[in-house]
């Protein structure tokens, strides 16, 4: 028994060894423009020998804003943590609530998946070498420029009129009178000489609402949520959205922005 | 559940096979980071520092990720030819630029699209992707931007590298490197911290100092947060003088093309 515990204890030295010998201390790569916000989604796909589904933000994000998905369709905000299946989509919850063929392409069914597959492999992309629609530099190439992500404004380009954001999915959707969002307000930093921050309610509630980030990513009240950058860098608080699909935290001047501009 | 006997064979060749599995990790992780072996008494082996190339090669790198797979000649990139008109920013964060060698994905189309090299070399703004001009860059030897070392002759000398003081040559105004590209009214945040960092060994007393503002001089706060520093305190993990040598933290720049680590006194001020 005791050569049993000695076994597990260095294996698991072993193993904990190999953890820390990690990189740290060395630069990440900087995702390319078409890149950034694209995920991964795997829960069932490789179980079931198909190609995980890749999910594009920037395609869906010059169509329809935030709370769309995250809110009225009830997607969770890290990959993976819907748990969506095939039967979930075909009854027309979430993907399927667009993907029906009348909102956008509907997902194949089983019936005709022997004469008709090319549906498929437009969502199951993985590992594939997939032609969009859409070619992501030529289609954004006149759009304002952005510094990251994906290097488009978003925001410049719906003042634009260049992109229209529906905000409600006929059928799923339930119109609500829209609370008028609080006035912006000063985030102050707790480090000497770093700008303060403005954080404007009014940006944010035009494409999250107020359920997005209250009151689990923040709470309600003012000053009642203790967070610092770290936190932010490691994808909590602010760092939900703008670690891996809102314009990334690495452009700090644009909400550090009190004193500089 | 059947009890485990030690002088069954079988579970004494699955311990020795552990056995083996374990050296043979701990060999590799010491040669994936080049830990040291001695610790302790023999500093002076421990410092393996690199050896450096002559002044006019000090921070050139040669970029051969394509090229070596076929027939054109590999790119010779010239750090100091560039840091004279452009600060580290304009490339390693504005045009996405690794910190690595071939690190980066450039191809031939992604330059003429106006990426990357592209960004400036498009005839506007620097000379052109051109036949005429492929040599240029295309030289195949990091040796090729020799010939015009001179220019910076008149610049204030430091000890190792390519015995310039670049720090010094912006303060006294001998060169206004563009901070960015795409916004003229560009300005970094003024932030001045002075770092004085203890070292965790007992018995040492030489502190490092960190300048935040001769580094923001030159680079974006996210050139160096997250990935190579953490912003909380002490929350920077291994952060030690052979994994440095390694290329990481400040290794990331100061080995190759920012001030060489030879130049010790620079950083650790109260050395004697």
């Amino acid at each position: 028994m005791r050569l049993k515990v000695v076994l597990i204890v260095s294996l698991l030295v072993a193993l904990a060894t190999v953890a820390v010998a990690t990189n740290y201390g060395t630069k990440k790569r900087m995702p390319r423009p078409e890149e950034f916000g694209n995920v991964v989604i795997n829960n069932y796909s490789e179980k079931n020998n198909i190609a995980p589904v890749v999910f594009k933000h920037w395609i869906h994000r010059a169509r329809y804003t935030c709370r769309v998905c995250h809110v009225d369709l009830g997607f969770a905000m890290e990959v993976g943590g819907s748990d969506i299946r095939e039967d979930d989509n075909q009854k027309g919850l979430y993907c399927g609530s667009c993907h029906n063929g009348k909102e956008a392409f509907a997902a194949t069914s089983r019936e005709k998946l022997v004469t008709e597959v090319k549906n498929c492999d437009r969502c199951h992309s993985y590992g594939k070498d997939v032609k969009g629609q859409k070619d992501f530099i030529s289609a954004f190439k006149d759009y304002p420029q952005a510094r990251f992500g994906n290097r488009v404004d978003w925001m410049k380009a719906e003042e634009k009129g260049l992109i229209k954001l529906k905000d409600q999915v006929e059928g799923i959707s339930i119109k609500r009178q829209a609370i008028a969002a609080p006035k912006d307000f000063d985030i102050k930093s707790t480090i000497l000489g770093m700008p303060d921050i403005i954080f404007s309610h009014k940006i944010h509630a035009e494409i999250n609402g107020c359920e997005l980030c209250h009151p689990e990513v923040f709470s309600a009240k003012k000053g009642h949520t203790k967070y610092n950058m770290q936190d932010i860098f490691s994808g909590k608080f602010c760092g939900a959205c703008h670690a891996k699909v809102a314009f990334p935290f690495y452009d700090c001047q644009l909400c550090h922005l009190k004193e500089v501009y | 559940m059947t009890a485990l006997n030690r002088h069954d064979p079988a579970m004494r060749g699955a311990a020795l096979l552990l056995l083996l599995f374990l050296a043979g990790t701990a060999v590799s992780c010491v040669s994936d980071t080049n830990e040291p072996a001695v610790v302790g008494s023999a500093f002076d082996d421990v410092w393996q520092l690199p050896t450096l190339p002559p002044p006019a090669q000090y921070g050139n790198v040669l970029i051969n990720r394509l090229t070596r797979k076929s027939t054109h000649p590999s790119v010779a990139f010239s750090h100091w030819i560039h840091r004279r008109y452009y600060t580290c920013r304009v490339c390693h964060f504005e045009l996405n630029f690794a910190m690595k060698t071939n690190g980066t994905d450039i191809t031939e189309d992604k330059n003429r699209r106006g990426e990357y090299c592209g960004s400036c070399h498009n005839d506007k703004i620097a000379f052109g992707h051109t036949e005429e001009n492929c040599r240029r860059c295309h030289s195949g030897t990091v040796a090729s931007t020799d010939y015009r070392f001179a220019e910076l002759s008149s610049f204030p000398k430091s000890l190792y590298g390519d015995k310039i003081n670049w720090v010094k040559a912006l303060r006294k105004g001998l060169i206004a490197p563009k901070q960015s590209l795409t916004n003229p009214n560009f300005e970094s945040i003024p932030f001045d911290k002075n770092l004085r960092l203890a070292p965790e060994w007992r018995g040492v007393s030489t502190r490092a100092s960190f300048p935040h503002q001769k580094h923001t001089e030159w680079l974006d706060c996210a050139d160096c947060h997250p990935d190579l520093f953490n912003i909380q305190k002490k929350g920077t993990k291994h952060f030690r003088m052979d994994l440095i040598l390694d290329g990481k933290f400040c290794g990331a720049c100061h080995l190759t093309v920012a001030f060489p680590i030879q130049d010790c006194k620079r950083c650790h001020p109260d050395l004697d």
